[in-house]
């Protein structure tokens, strides 16, 4: 039996649909990240969880016990908001220490914890400070420090680091990555920064229209996407709708060009037209090595982007993003200049659809 | 530009006069007890009083019970309406208002129709005061509380609270009244200041008050009805400025440090 269990569970407010059939096991010690554009139904999940928010159908279990309609005041997680929401009048310690007093603990193991959750988030020495005093990053340190204090059995984090500039969110996700480590402690992270969820998750929960659209590792979420949602919604991609003149072969046609794809197209007829993608990082200049597929068009743009250049291809009708790794020896085309670019048939992604 | 200044400079001294003058001329006059000359024997004839400390004594009386009872009405309903229904907000700031637009007369005899009438007579206690009072002072009470809950994040900090394990006695105790302490002091010291002058309910109610006593010895004497209402406008004022006072300490304890 999975440590977290959120089963079949849907949320409705009033006519609107936040959550629906959301089905998600969660093993002990695992981050499992939602991911999802705004009002997907992300934090509701979440908050349902923490018990701020009742689901109209289906069960939450943690550690085996039914938490449905268990009031959040007496579930065993713990939470971390996007706004800190440290509490301004009291100190460092005294916001460490809310949640043990509230449990009535001795004094002196509040003090223990207090320091020990400091030295956690490497802020020993902060006891007497304010929130006001804090920065952004120190506070949502404190505040990470005040949810694991009760050593819940889950944590939640609900957009942790989006207040927070973007230095600060890169450093502070892997510190927050290595403390939920050393804790083993079951996480769940809603997030609507796809980078952010790829590095830190062992599962990504990507949501859209109050749905599932894939569960996977950041491995698979990003090389192998299910839907047109997700592979638009996580990294960058080529989308285009292909016709099938082959389906046995797998040959697909789109704007004059022909590509085979790996893919199985079971179910599917030739003449069928359907939603297949590429990643810019899938492809290259053929003169560089030729691939199975071969690519014809001209140099739209160029733009560098520090460690990549992405230059833009004009097939057609279509323009097709290619990336590839900078370096000061690099020879780029031109402008308008025609080219020829090539990618493997692993790289064309068929992406779910009902057959037309 | 010196013109400009010149002229506010103008505006604002008439204004000085107009609202010292009276004043000076009340102080001037309750220092005239004495033929020929200036003496503090009016303030001293008040102080001599024993129904100065009576009525004054009952009024801070109602006041400490009208604020008492104010807190109780006004903290957790302006926090529910904050937290839970934020749509009805509209609906309690109307009622707030209704001392504005219903004179006390119609509302004490309002008051003495309600609280007069069977099953539950109480006009022969001060409830109905009290009442009176909380009603007439709730503009000012909710509207400080609702100001000082606007400036906090009340969602995430109750969230936060209920996430800790805190139950709803100590997240209003521990965690909201410590943290619109300021705008709390404002409604108390405004509701105070209210109590303290107030005349119409006391008087057709029937109970002593400052203000009461304050008419009755106006109708027999000259001079300490000066010295009381000058003493009137000093407990007013020094309401006031303890509310500025809180305010800028406010002010001051949100600036936000960054950096380290």
């Amino acid at each position: 039996m999975a440590f977290l269990e959120i089963n079949n569970v849907s949320k409705y407010f009033g006519k609107t649909t936040a959550v629906k059939d959301f089905d998600l096991k969660v093993e002990k010690g695992e981050l499992v990240s939602f991911l999802g554009p705004s009002g997907c139904g992300k934090t509701t999940t979440l908050r349902m969880v923490a018990g701020f928010e009742v689901p109209s159908e289906g069960q939450i279990i943690i550690d085996g016990k039914d938490m449905t309609f268990t009031p959040p005041n007496q579930r065993p997680v713990g939470m971390v908001f996007q706004a800190y929401a440290l509490f301004p009048n009291m100190t460092v310690a005294g916001n460490i220490g809310f949640g043990l007093k509230i449990a009535k603990k001795p004094k002196e193991e509040i003090e223990q914890r207090v320091k020990e959750m400091l030295e956690l988030i490497h802020m020993p020495g902060f006891e007497n400070r304010y929130p006001h005093q804090l920065s952004g990053g120190q506070q949502q340190r404190v505040a990470l420090a005040r949810a694991l204090a009760m050593h819940p059995e889950v944590l939640l984090l609900d957009e942790p680091l989006s207040a927070l500039d973007a230095k600060i969110r890169v450093s502070l996700r892997a510190e927050i990555r290595a403390i939920q480590q050393e804790l083993g402690i079951t996480t769940i992270y809603v997030t609507h920064d796809q980078e952010e969820a790829l590095s830190i998750s062992d599962r990504v929960v990507v949501m859209n229209n109050a749905r599932i659209e894939q569960v996977g590792t950041p491995f698979q979420i990003y090389n192998f996407p299910q839907t047109e949602f997700v592979a638009q919604f996580v990294g960058t991609l080529n989308a285009v709708l292909a016709e099938i003149v082959d389906v046995k072969d797998g040959l697909l046609r789109f704007d004059g060009q022909q590509v085979h794809t790996a893919d199985k197209l079971e179910g599917y007829r030739n003449g069928d037209r359907i939603m297949v993608a590429i990643r810019p990082e899938r492809l290259s200049f053929a003169h560089e090595g030729r691939k199975a597929n071969i690519l014809t068009g001209t140099i739209k743009n160029i733009t560098f982007l520090g460690s990549i250049v992405r230059i833009q291809v004009k097939l057609g009708e279509s323009v097709f993003y290619m990336d590839t790794f900078n370096n000061p020896y690099l020879t780029l085309p031109n402008i308008g200049d025609p080219t020829e670019i090539t990618c493997s048939k692993e790289a064309v992604l068929v992406l779910q659809q009902q057959p037309a | 530009m010196k013109r400009v200044n010149l002229f506010a400079w103008i505006i604002f001294i008439l204004g000085i006069i107009y609202f010292f003058l009276p004043l000076f001329s009340t102080f001037e006059f309750s220092l005239r007890m004495k033929k020929g000359v200036y003496s503090f024997e009016a303030y001293r004839v008040a102080f001599q009083d024993p129904k100065f400390y009576y009525n004054f004594g009952y009024s801070v009386l109602w006041a400490v019970l009208t604020i008492l009872f104010s807190l109780i009405l006004v903290v957790p309903t302006a926090y529910w309406v904050h937290w839970r229904l934020p749509k009805a907000r509209p609906i309690v700031e109307f009622i707030t208002l209704m001392p504005f637009v219903t004179p006390a007369v119609v509302l004490t005899f309002g008051l003495i129709r309600l609280y007069g009438s069977p099953p539950l007579v109480l006009t022969s206690t001060p409830i109905p005061l009290i009442a009176g009072y909380i009603v007439l002072s709730l503009p000012y009470m909710f509207r400080s509380v609702d100001a000082g809950l606007r400036a906090i994040d009340i969602r995430t900090l109750t969230e936060a609270a209920l996430s800790l394990g805190a139950g709803w006695g100590t997240i209003i105790t521990q965690v909201i009244f410590p943290n619109i302490r300021v705008a709390i002091l404002s409604g108390v010291f405004l509701t105070f200041a209210i109590v303290m002058g107030e005349f119409v309910f006391a008087s057709l109610l029937s109970w002593p008050a400052f203000a009461t006593y304050l008419e009755e010895i106006g109708s027999m004497r000259a001079y300490t009805p000066q010295a009381l209402s000058l003493m009137s406008f000093f407990i007013t004022w020094s309401m006031m400025m303890l509310i500025q006072w809180l305010g800028r300490g406010a002010g001051r304890a949100e600036e936000i440090a960054v950096g380290h």
